[in-house]
């Protein structure tokens, strides 16, 4: 998937090697899974093996396009539940007991921030609460002047909204597993969302570009995964030393969202011994070191965590940590469509001034009625 | 996302294909056939077997794909039931209930009557200035500049958007760069506003003129230089024989023109999508974008269909309309 997806046939020469099966790798954007998926799913022919972005995961399942692994998984070591990181186990992608994906990478969120100009604004150390968060947004805000801001909010990212509500204690999905935001909890996440619109401590630009932003300094704060790392190392290596990832400051607690992407094996796959083979060398801990070090993306197995080459890097530490307190995003097929919508109203509040409560209560009703 | 657009585009190209042919069988049609001497008549089935290959590429790709989307637009059909159609069901008019229900299908239908309103005369208009003035000449910078001019609609809609993408950036963007050297604070471009709307309607009517100058031109050159030397002898001046003589005469390219622009911007979708990254733009959202976003992205296919059978309606009336306006002017 995406970029990545050539490096990807370096990684299976060691598994075409030992095992005598040769893996023919296709990689496609992830701009293009959907389409992908439909076309396949409309044909029936598939990929023997595919990864599976977690965004993606619940269209998968509601597709009916991947196998059911649960009866066959004790014969493969490696891909044994308790071998992965407590937030993104089998059970957690597959709640309802059939197992049709393991992990693969593991991604999360944390505060990345700019020591140098936290120290210029008189901030000693990261915020480590949400009455920080936005005490020091303000004091950045104020330092950096004309077009600076504090923190940033992404006006387009499903996470951060829903992280602030488990953070506030609350829940985005009832028993049932229909997700809802009518939670207090929910409400104090919204007010916490939008008091940086209201207190003009974030841009309002839609295109705004946040790598560009962390690096000129316009945004000296916000919340983002591992692969910025890549992206400003990239774009300003002369940066380094000037800036730092920390957990995400705390409401209750500092929860934070667990992404990443899991592997499967297409429905009328013919070769399950053998795409079992792969997942299993996949999830082995020594490949998700390798894979690590070839494209930069996070073990989901919890020993390959212990790796030096890992153990080496204060950032892993930070983004290990924050992974043992993460939840998933709902996987309700609907959720796309869920999603979409809070944006709108969060958007709608903060960009064009609409009434709060009335954003929400036709929020509560449109997920309610997606959800029928 | 651009592959997600590139299905749609298809399909609605498709749709266009089928108007644009319909478009010329009327004008065929319109022109007096010659009949066949009687005795000859064995062979007059051999046109049907010219046109059948055309007909079946007409049926395949054009009507019988609009058939399936008004099926499909009465049921709930989503990804799970792709696999296996069956499952879904039909569930009468609820999708088009739905549609018309939302607030945000008629912001999107504004957009696009908006588009529709100012880019194709704008577009008309430019596009017919400069033909007219390339036309003065066969010299070398004149050809030079017919193919410069020809540029934007042949360049990938990729390449289109990066580039203008750092044009409109609001925050390293040259247009911002540009104001700030005279003391002007950022602009944001492409925000939700009629800014943003006027931003993108610019990068789609600077696209759009590349085809629609060369059709004009072709047709500017096919007037035979004759009437205008006649015209000339009659006293006229430049001015005089462009309007005069030169536009009635190329009546039929200037409703070509007319006809095909407003088909392509009530699909307008291109450049709305890649300017604003995918992102959803309510200022910016056209039905065909709309339908994109809330239907084929979620992969509510019902209601994706509801929507484009709706644009296709739309489409359709306004195509009959000029055709009607057109054929009282002849």
């Amino acid at each position: 998937m995406g970029d990545e997806g050539k490096l990807f046939p370096a990684l299976v020469k060691q598994f075409t090697a030992s095992t005598g099966i040769k893996v023919k790798v296709e990689s496609i954007p992830w701009d293009n899974v959907n389409d992908k998926l439909t076309t396949a799913v409309a044909s029936g022919n598939g990929p023997d093996v595919l990864q599976v972005g977690l965004s993606n995961l619940a269209t998968f399942k509601a597709a009916g396009a991947l196998k059911d692994l649960t009866s066959e998984l004790p014969k493969y070591p490696h891909l044994a539940s308790d071998n992965f990181v407590s937030s993104l186990t089998n059970e957690k992608l597959n709640p309802d007991g059939h197992v049709v994906n393991v992990p693969w990478v593991a991604d999360t969120r944390v505060l990345f921030y700019r020591s140098d100009l936290l120290t210029k604004a008189g901030i000693a150390a990261p915020p480590s609460t949400w009455t920080d968060l936005h005490a020091d947004a303000v004091k950045l805000a104020a330092a950096g002047g004309k077009g600076k801001y504090g923190y940033y909010i992404p006006q387009w990212d499903q996470a951060l909204p829903n992280i602030f509500t488990w953070q506030a204690g609350g829940e985005i999905q009832d028993s049932s597993g229909k997700v809802t935001f009518a939670s207090a909890a929910a409400k104090t996440a919204t007010d916490f969302y939008e008091s940086f619109y209201a207190d003009k401590l974030v841009p309002t630009n839609a295109d705004f570009d946040q790598t560009q932003g962390f690096v000129s300094g316009a945004a000296p704060m916000l919340v983002s995964g591992p692969y910025l790392e890549k992206a400003i190392n990239d774009a300003a290596p002369q940066l380094k030393g000037k800036w730092s990832v920390a957990p995400l400051p705390a409401g209750q607690s500092n929860i934070s969202v667990v992404a990443g992407s899991s592997l499967g094996v297409w429905k009328n796959s013919k070769n399950l011994e053998a795409d079992l083979q792969l997942l299993d060398y996949l999830d082995t801990p020594s490949t998700q070191v390798a894979w690590f070090k070839a494209a930069n993306e996070l073990p989901s197995t919890k020993s390959a965590f212990d790796d030096p080459a890992l153990t080496a890097d204060p950032m892993v530490a930070v983004y290990a940590k924050q992974l043992g307190n993460a939840n998933l995003l709902p996987l309700a097929p609907k959720w796309g469509a869920i999603s979409a919508a809070q944006l709108k109203a969060l958007n709608n509040v903060a960009l064009q001034h609409a009434n709060e409560a009335k954003e929400l209560a036709t929020l509560n009703s449109t997920v309610a009625n997606l959800q029928k | 996302m651009v592959g997600g657009a590139r299905t749609l585009t298809e399909r609605f190209n498709v749709v266009t294909t089928s108007i644009r042919a319909k478009a010329t069988t009327v004008s065929q049609l319109a022109r007096p056939l010659r009949r066949s001497p009687r005795r000859r008549r064995p062979t007059t089935r051999a046109p049907y077997w010219f046109v059948a290959p055309s007909v079946a590429m007409l049926l395949v790709f054009g009507i019988l794909p609009v058939l399936v989307a008004a099926i499909v637009s009465l049921t709930n059909m989503d990804i799970g039931d792709l696999a296996s159609p069956t499952h879904a069901h039909f569930i009468g008019l609820q999708n088009y209930r739905q549609l018309f229900g939302d607030s945000a299908f008629w912001q999107a239908l504004r957009n696009t009557v908006l588009f529709v309103a100012v880019g194709v005369p704008v577009i008309m208009v430019i596009s017919l200035a400069i033909a007219l003035g390339l036309s003065r000449s066969e010299s070398r910078l004149y050809r030079a500049l017919r193919a410069l001019y020809f540029l934007p609609a042949i360049t990938a809609i990729v390449a289109i958007s990066l580039i203008w993408g750092y044009l409109y950036n609001s925050q390293f963007g040259v247009l911002n760069y540009l104001l700030s050297t005279v003391g002007v604070s950022p602009v944001e471009w492409l925000g939700n506003s009629n800014l943003g709307r006027a931003s993108v309607a610019a990068v789609g009517i600077w696209r759009a003129t590349g085809l629609d100058i060369i059709i004009f031109l072709a047709a500017i050159m096919g007037v035979p230089q004759e009437y205008s030397e006649a015209a000339a002898i009659d006293g006229a001046g430049r001015w005089r024989t462009t309007f005069s003589v030169t536009i009635p005469l190329i009546r039929y390219a200037l409703f070509f023109v007319a006809v095909t622009t407003v088909i392509n911007w009530l699909q307008f979708f291109d450049e709305a999508f890649v300017l604003n990254q995918g992102r959803p733009n309510p200022a910016t959202t056209s039905l065909s974008l709309y339908i994109y976003q809330e239907g084929f992205k979620f992969n509510q296919f019902g209601f994706a269909s509801a929507g484009s059978v709706a644009l296709f309606a739309l489409i359709a009336a306004v195509t009959a309309l000029q055709l009607r306006l057109r054929k009282s002017d002849d």
